[in-house]
């Protein structure tokens, strides 16, 4: 008994599922797939609807558009090498040697799966797995199993469902099938059709040497196909794991919900590649192409990698909410980097800290209200640059602080942008200044300090303060910081003291 | 020889229709407190601000209520806690709350604008930027100090927060146990406010008449929600607390 096990899986009419993986509501129509240079586009593939409606391949775009109902979408070579990895990382979680088989508009995957038994069960289980696999996925598919791998595929191409062929019983599974579904050329399918051979039952039965003799040695392979009993040296291939997802619209969109829409099927399809391999997503870039040939480019960073499908969404709905595209968007790129599921060991006496996905959206909402550069962590520069920061994206650090001091300290509340004020001066100390139409009597004014700084750039200072005690007429006391701006010769009212 | 307990019993009986439970202290709920660092108003608050409340800090300009406010965040940010600061008039002093010990990277700073974010373009004023911003802290959770610095805005447009902001912000940090301290020049927040300091300056520390050393500030605890208030205090308890210029650490800030 043969120890070669093989299931082929072939999703027919590969680049209408293509399209409509990703368009669930298109899923009823009649959909047909239009390919070619612009005037000479053809039918290429076309849905069960539309066959349904005598829609059949090959049809003109005129003779298409003539069919009531029937929707025309272009074909997507990015869509569909993105379907492909899909449908391979499916395949992949039954087996880890796959080749590739496809032909034509249909995408073939042969699954080596000798030896799964005890994992899967038998092929009739594992094929039932692997066809809701794939459904889940958005792929209607047919498999087939056998112990013959040209059995296998030549049975899944011809064939609908599930369909398992016992070792021994390949001839007999594929004696009914067209002698199309060999790779013939059009001069021997004449020839065979001349010979009124029809079936590959009736190829099989023809004698091995006169067919050789008069069709060459590549008869022997199609009599052994047809038998089920072809010799085929497995060349698995090593599908490369890229969690892309793209979608090329019919017509330029402008409406971020529209946008939302097809994005959250992206990232439900982007969440499930990753979940299947016990993965999260660490990181999401959005890559637009707007109309006119522009990119308009986003990314989404969470604290923690996640596959919350609801809190990706909303942080890419307020990432495009405060980014919107400039034009109208063509197509849709998603591409996420994949990260280990977040683990986070808690403790009992943990101080309490915001919890991070929520505080990504909080963040993303706060930032939306009162701007990108306005809500963060101010660190500070390491400059003697009088009231100069720069501010950080927030993140929870848990540890505690070094610095601890003992007493409290006087503070400062800053006047952005500083006051020009006009002061009077007495014995080169302030006594009074004037903030607009207010005037302020110096009580005791404490000074100078003098810094200055980066002389050599553009951007160099040269103050002088003084923390001044000032009072206004209707007998308010405040203290203040003034400075003088030595290099334009202009007082400044800085900040309170508070 | 009848016990305490009935001897009591029968007091209070008697005494019923004058006083109930003449001899028995009338329960009290401990609330949570967190220190603010300033010894003598945590003697004056009995412990510190209280924890999942409101608090108020109110008081002119250069009444301390920041310097006050910047001490309790240094308190709060030592343990590994996260606050955070919305700026309602964007005056924050980075240096000023290193100064005082605050870890800045535990602390959120929200500076609103009165141009409002990139979405939409809505004419948002800075008050309402920071009720909402407030809103979404307080709702998020985890953080244990949130001030919304009113301290540059005008009472008249301050005190037409709704009371039903009020209710709702005392709610979200009653459940999120959220110390939340608004700080203004006069209190806002009426009934839902747990505690009222009120500040004012009273006088500075200056050496050899170049230096501004420090200052000393008053400050009065104008209510008290959880505390009852005896017949017997005439006037509200205050205390003084002096805070020192940042040059005293030694070190910039």
């Amino acid at each position: 008994m043969s120890s070669e096990l093989y299931a082929c899986v072939r999703a027919a009419e590969f680049p209408a599922q293509a399209l409509l993986r990703l368009r669930t509501d298109l899923e009823t129509q009649p959909i047909a797939v239009l390919d070619g240079p612009a005037l000479q586009q053809t039918v290429c593939s076309l849905n069960r609807h539309a066959s349904r409606r005598g829609a059949v391949l090959g049809m003109t775009r005129l003779e298409a558009e003539g069919m009531s109902g029937l929707q025309l979408l272009p074909r997507s070579v990015e869509v569909e090498t993105a379907a492909h990895a899909v449908l391979l990382e499916c395949a992949a979680k039954f087996s880890p040697r796959i080749e590739d088989a496809s032909d034509g508009t249909g995408c073939a995957l042969v699954l080596d799966i000798a030896g799964t038994e005890r994992l899967f069960g038998p092929p009739e289980k594992l094929a039932q797995r692997l066809r809701d696999e794939m459904a889940t996925a958005g792929f209607r598919v047919s498999i087939a199993t056998s112990a013959n791998f040209h059995a296998a595929r030549i049975k899944a191409t011809a064939a609908r469902g599930i369909t398992i062929i016992p070792a021994g019983e390949e001839a007999h599974a594929l004696e009914k099938l067209p002698i199309a579904s060999l790779a013939l050329t059009e001069e021997h399918k004449e020839t065979f059709a001349l010979w009124g051979i029809r079936t590959l039952g009736e190829l099989g039965a023809l004698p091995e040497v006169e067919l050789v003799k008069r069709l060459g040695a590549a008869a022997s392979d199609w009599r052994a196909m047809a038998h089920g009993s072809a010799r085929h040296t497995f060349q698995p291939i090593e599908p490369e794991f890229a969690l892309k997802e793209f979608y090329d619209f019919e017509t330029p969109l402008e409406q971020i919900d529209s946008l939302l829409f097809i994005g959250a099927r992206l990232i439900d399809c982007l969440v499930a590649r990753a979940v299947g391999r016990a993965l999260s997503l660490a990181s999401l870039s959005v890559d637009m192409e707007l109309e006119g040939g522009q990119s308009h480019h986003l990314a989404i960073h969470p604290a923690v990698p996640t596959v919350d499908r609801k809190f990706l969404l909303k942080l890419l709905q307020l990432e495009m909410g405060a980014h919107p595209p400039l034009a109208a968007v063509v197509s849709l790129t998603l591409t996420a980097e994949a990260g280990q599921s977040s683990k986070m060991q808690l403790g009992l006496f943990a101080p309490q800290t915001p919890e991070p996905s929520r505080l990504d959206v909080t963040l993303a909402r706060l930032k939306a209200i009162v701007g990108e550069d306005r809500v963060g962590t101010p660190l500070l520069e390491d400059t003697h640059r009088p009231g100069s920061f720069q501010m950080e994206g927030f993140q929870v650090d848990a540890k505690p602080a070094a610095q601890k001091v003992e007493c409290p300290r006087m503070a400062l509340r800053r006047v952005r942008p500083p006051h020009p004020i006009q002061v009077a001066l007495h014995a080169m100390k302030p006594v009074a200044f004037r903030d607009g139409d207010s005037r302020f009597e110096i009580a005791a004014a404490y000074g100078p300090w003098r810094t200055s700084g980066c002389w050599w750039s553009q951007d160099g200072w040269d103050t002088e303060e003084w923390d001044a005690l000032a009072a206004s007429r209707n007998g308010e006391a405040f203290g203040c910081l003034l400075v003088l701006d030595r290099l334009r010769n202009e007082w400044r009212l800085e900040a309170f003291y508070d | 020889m009848p016990s305490a307990a009935a001897l009591r019993l029968e007091i209070e009986r008697t005494l019923e229709h004058r006083f109930p439970a003449a001899l028995t202290p009338a329960p009290r709920t401990l609330y949570e407190v967190a220190p603010t660092g300033v010894a003598s108003v945590d003697t004056l608050l009995e412990g510190g601000l209280p924890v999942g409340a409101i608090s108020e800090v109110t008081g002119p300009e250069s009444s301390g209520r920041t310097s006050l406010t910047l001490a309790f965040l240094a308190q709060r940010t030592e343990t590994g806690q996260v606050c955070a600061w919305v700026d309602a008039g964007d005056a924050f002093d980075p240096e000023s709350a290193a100064a005082s010990g605050v870890d800045l990277k535990q602390m959120l700073w929200v500076r609103c604008c009165n141009q409002g974010g990139l979405a939409r373009g809505k004419p948002w004023t800075r008050l309402d930027q920071a009720l909402r911003a407030t809103d979404l802290l307080l709702q998020a959770g985890g953080f244990a100090a949130i001030v919304l610095d009113l301290g540059d805005m005008e009472p008249a447009h301050a005190m037409r927060i709704p009371l039903a902001t009020w209710f709702r912000f005392r709610q979200a940090a009653d459940r999120t146990r959220c110390s939340m301290v608004v700080l203004g020049k006069t209190a806002y927040a009426q009934s839902s406010t747990a505690v009222v300091l009120e500040s004012a300056p009273s006088q500075p520390e200056a050496v050899g008449g170049t230096v501004w050393r420090g200052c000393t500030f008053a400050v009065r605890r104008g209510r008290q929600r959880f505390t009852p208030q005896l017949a017997s205090a005439r006037k509200p308890p205050a205390s003084t607390w002096s805070a020192t210029a940042a040059w005293e650490a030694g070190r910039r800030a």
